[in-house]
């Protein structure tokens, strides 16, 4: 076998976080290789290191037994390199067929080759067996033809290595047979195919060869897949950081009024009829894949979203949400976000405003001035709580580490008191050691008797954090379960919740 | 607090003593005379403001692009019910500072009920009130003969400095103070800095669009009532060349294009640098289109300049980043 890519040594840092430390991967010609790992572990940014996107601080991509480095995507594509990335990335106001041929337009005579436009992407269509005109705009397509549409585009160059990540997160069975149809037809041709996935029974069947990522390092180097199982790639992906935390044994009373409770709430985001209650002092794990509906149903409690049926109730009494501002003020829930960087801090402004922002219009005086000091005292209190490590209240948020702006986007829902808080994917992009104080932390704030809605796509953050669980799949809550912290138990639990729905469905 | 004192504001006040210095020296120190002085500072008075009025929309992640159409319309409506409906020039005055907020606040409610882009909506509201103001005032000149109280406000002076550019200080104190000190203020800065983050922290970025656009109409209606008291008269010239030096003085200022910082004090700074090369072009025989490719090239390269500060600093941090992963491999190895 002749390796058409090998990936040595790569590390990549940013500000505060460790994305790659080091990364290897040989990849055979001809071979559907897995790269599996949890969020965070790198995975992505390998990615776009070897597509171009992004330039690695040290390591070497060899490249049919030449080292290569590439400056950006075009360069990498040029060298046969394709991909199609988790994020979507058409051009909605574009046709199907536009968005297919974007990466190299036909053209003669300098102006667009229409016929070819089309000719070319009806082909790429017609690989994965999908009945639609290259001539529809994009923005009529649902959101699974957009995902099959991004396969199609990286056929359109012929590749001689194609990455996938997560292929199939949005795509119903069917959908992702076909494209695992065209996988190996692909493969029988001689391409060398990356397959980044989380579904266990998917790579199993369709993979070759298996690398495994844990906190940016491989742990498990490109290992043919008969020579594992399951469980050894769950342990691998998981390691230590599992091990190496002490969970704690806690005592939630759940007679207690519930802090926050859905019933039969229906949302105009598509929900339908939730119900859940967290209760004060207990950590509720909100689990499922990406698109099940859970930050949708955050932003709905927050009064973001429209909730169409149903009721909410906090301590026991039936409300109306309709704001942000209302659900902070009047009900005291705070939602510390998934995206820090772009939801949770102001990165230009100091630590005291960023963490004082919830409190000014209790502490203001006349014509709204805020008393200084009683601002920075309030902000000082949060820092020691939470150990935040600063120079001075003055440092820019945006000079500080991910996980210290983790806690300053957190630090502004505790000072402004919250009763109930609900935390979207706390820590990823974290390293394991951040990770484990923030685990810690969360149950601190638990034990003060706060209730807590944690959402997550880390199964073992989950099954380490949770008190219980809550499955969703689809805007459905499919099951609730009592989280035994035995990982492997409650991953079948939790998996059989969702196959489960999806066998009832088909 | 930040440090009031910071390098780009350093760099204007040595631009300002150097170019006053030199032209001081170019008119054997006449330059430096009551008269020229005093007519200086009454001339910067406008371009302070509407700086200022202009940074305000900025902080918000926004622009105004009618600053010198409300102007415009503000000081020839003032002119217009002072001298045709007899009302007391003092409350026209006030008139102005509210017709300006008043359409402000138009603007401000258009933005957020019509999800239009800011760009948009003000540079139509701007053809607009030039229309209304031709309207108003149509192709005569009402001189200031029909308010000497406020013509002799206009010369007043207090210790030889221009009461009117002492008011127009006092004006950015308050602005300065406005942002440093109170809650909207904050607000403002906070939702231009990052509209989710502040909607998340239960911030209505809605309500800080119009009270920026408000803030930023009232500021030009005050400078529309400065122009009143000093210039001879009132036309469809007032405002006319507004929008160059508007932006001029907060983006040399040190204020970021794409919102969450306010710079008062260098702002006030960059529009006595913009007047200093105003006031050059008489001494030196510049005609009008010189002053104006000055002061274009001069945003240009200060924003240019901005942009190769950033990289570099990315760059440098990018080094060191890479460097310190070596060393840490290195350790490793050992």
């Amino acid at each position: 076998m002749t390796v058409a890519l090998e990936v040595r040594n790569l590390r990549k840092t940013f500000p505060g976080v460790t994305a790659l430390a080091d990364a290897n991967l040989t990849l055979e010609a001809g071979s559907v290789h897995a790269l599996m790992g949890e969020n965070g572990a790198g995975k992505s940014t390998l990615i776009k290191i070897v597509t171009g996107v992004q330039g690695a601080d040290s390591g070497s991509l060899i490249l049919d037994g030449e080292e290569v480095s590439f400056a950006n995507p075009l360069e990498a594509m040029a060298a046969g390199i394709g991909v199609v990335h988790q994020e979507r990335n058409v051009v909605r106001e574009f046709t199907v067929g536009e968005n297919i041929a974007l990466s190299a337009v036909p053209r003669r005579a300098g102006t667009v080759d229409w016929r070819r436009v089309w000719r070319e992407s009806k082909r790429c269509l017609d690989m994965l067996d999908l009945d639609i005109d290259p001539r529809t705009p994009m923005r009529e397509l649902s959101a699974a033809q957009i995902q099959l549409v991004e396969i199609a585009r990286g056929l359109y160059r012929s590749a001689k290595v194609l990455l996938l990540d997560e292929p199939t997160a949005s795509l119903s069975n069917d959908e992702a047979e076909r494209l695992y149809t065209v996988v190996h037809q692909l493969s029988a041709e001689g391409t060398a195919i990356v397959l980044v996935s989380h579904k266990l029974d998917e790579v199993f069947a369709h993979c070759d060869a298996i690398t495994v990522l844990r906190d940016g390092s491989t742990v498990m180097p490109s290992q043919p897949i008969a020579d594992t199982t399951h469980d050894e790639v769950v342990s691998r992906m998981v390691g230590r950081t599992l091990a190496d935390l002490e969970v704690e044994e806690r005592e939630v009373d759940r007679t207690a009024t519930p802090a926050l409770e859905l019933a039969d709430v229906s949302t105009a985001a598509g929900h339908r009829r939730i119900s859940l209650a967290v209760h004060p002092g207990e950590v509720l794990g909100m689990y499922g894949l990406v698109g099940a509906g859970r930050t949708e149903l955050a932003r709905a409690i927050l009064g973001l979203d429209r909730v169409v049926g149903g009721e909410v109730r906090v301590e026991g009494k039936p409300v109306r949400i309709r704001s942000v501002r209302d659900a902070l003020r009047r009900f005291r829930i705070g939602y510390v976000t998934e995206n820090r960087k772009e939801e949770g801090v102001f990165l230009l402004q100091s630590i005291t405003r960023n963490v004082a922002v919830t409190v000014w219009s209790e502490i203001s005086r006349a014509l709204g001035f805020v008393p200084g000091r009683a601002e920075r005292s309030a902000v000082q209190a949060q820092i020691e709580a939470l150990d935040i490590k600063i120079s001075s209240q003055d440092q820019l948020a945006g000079q500080l580490s991910g996980g210290n702006q983790q806690k300053v986007s957190l630090a502004k829902w505790l000072a402004a008191r919250t009763k109930v808080l609900i935390i979207d994917e706390p820590t990823v992009g974290i390293d394991v050691r951040t990770k484990r104080a923030f685990y810690e932390l969360i149950w601190r704030l638990a034990d003060d008797g706060m209730a807590i809605l944690l959402i997550s796509s880390d199964l073992a953050e989950m099954v380490t954090l949770a008190d219980r669980i809550v499955v969703m799949d689809q805007f459905i809550v499919r099951g609730v379960v009592e989280n035994t912290h035995d990982y492997p138990l409650m991953s079948a639990a939790v998996m059989s919740h969702i196959h489960g729905s999806s066998v009832e469905a088909s | 607090m930040k440090r009031i004192i910071s390098a780009n504001n350093l760099l204007l006040v040595g631009i300002v003593v150097v170019g006053a210095a030199i032209l001081g020296m170019a008119t054997s120190g006449q330059f430096f005379g009551p008269v020229s002085m005093t007519s200086f500072f009454r001339f910067v008075s406008v371009p302070i403001l509407i700086g200022l009025a202009q940074m305000i929309t900025l902080c918000v992640g926004q622009l105004n692009l009618a600053v010198g159409a409300i102007g415009g319309v503000a000081a020839c409506f003032t002119g217009v019910i002072v001298t045709s409906w007899g009302v007391p020039p003092w409350i026209g005055a006030l008139v102005a500072v509210l017709t300006g907020a008043v359409l402000g606040l138009a603007n401000g409610l258009l933005v957020v009920g019509t999800r239009i882009n800011g760009f948009i909506v003000t540079l139509a509201m701007s053809q607009i009130l030039i229309g209304v103001q031709y309207a108003l005032v149509g192709t005569r000149t009402i001189e200031r003969k029909a308010w000497p109280e406020l013509a002799a406000f206009g010369r007043s002076d207090i210790l030889g400095i221009p009461t009117i550019f002492l008011m127009t200080l006092v004006v950015a104190v308050i602005v300065a103070l406005y942002f440093a000190q109170t809650v909207s203020g904050r607000k403002l800065l906070a939702s231009g800095g990052n509209a989710s983050a502040a909607q998340l922290a239960g911030i209505s970025t809605d309500r800080a669009l119009i009270v920026a656009h408000t803030l930023s109409g009232l500021l030009c209606g005050v400078a529309a009532m400065v122009s009143i008291s000093f210039l001879p008269g009132v036309n469809t010239t007032v405002g006319g060349d507004w929008l160059l030096p508007s932006f001029a003085a907060p983006i040399i200022g040190g204020v970021a294009l794409a919102g969450g910082t306010v710079a008062v004090l260098g702002t006030v700074l960059a529009a006595m640098v913009v007047r200093l090369v105003d006031a050059a072009s008489p001494i030196f025989r510049f005609d009008a289109e010189v002053v104006n490719f000055v002061v274009g090239a001069v945003v240009l390269g200060t924003v240019a300049l901005g942009k190769l500060r950033e990289v570099q600093a990315s760059r440098h941090a990018s080094r060191i980043r890479s460097l310190r992963a070596e060393a840490a491999l290195a350790e490793v190895k050992r």
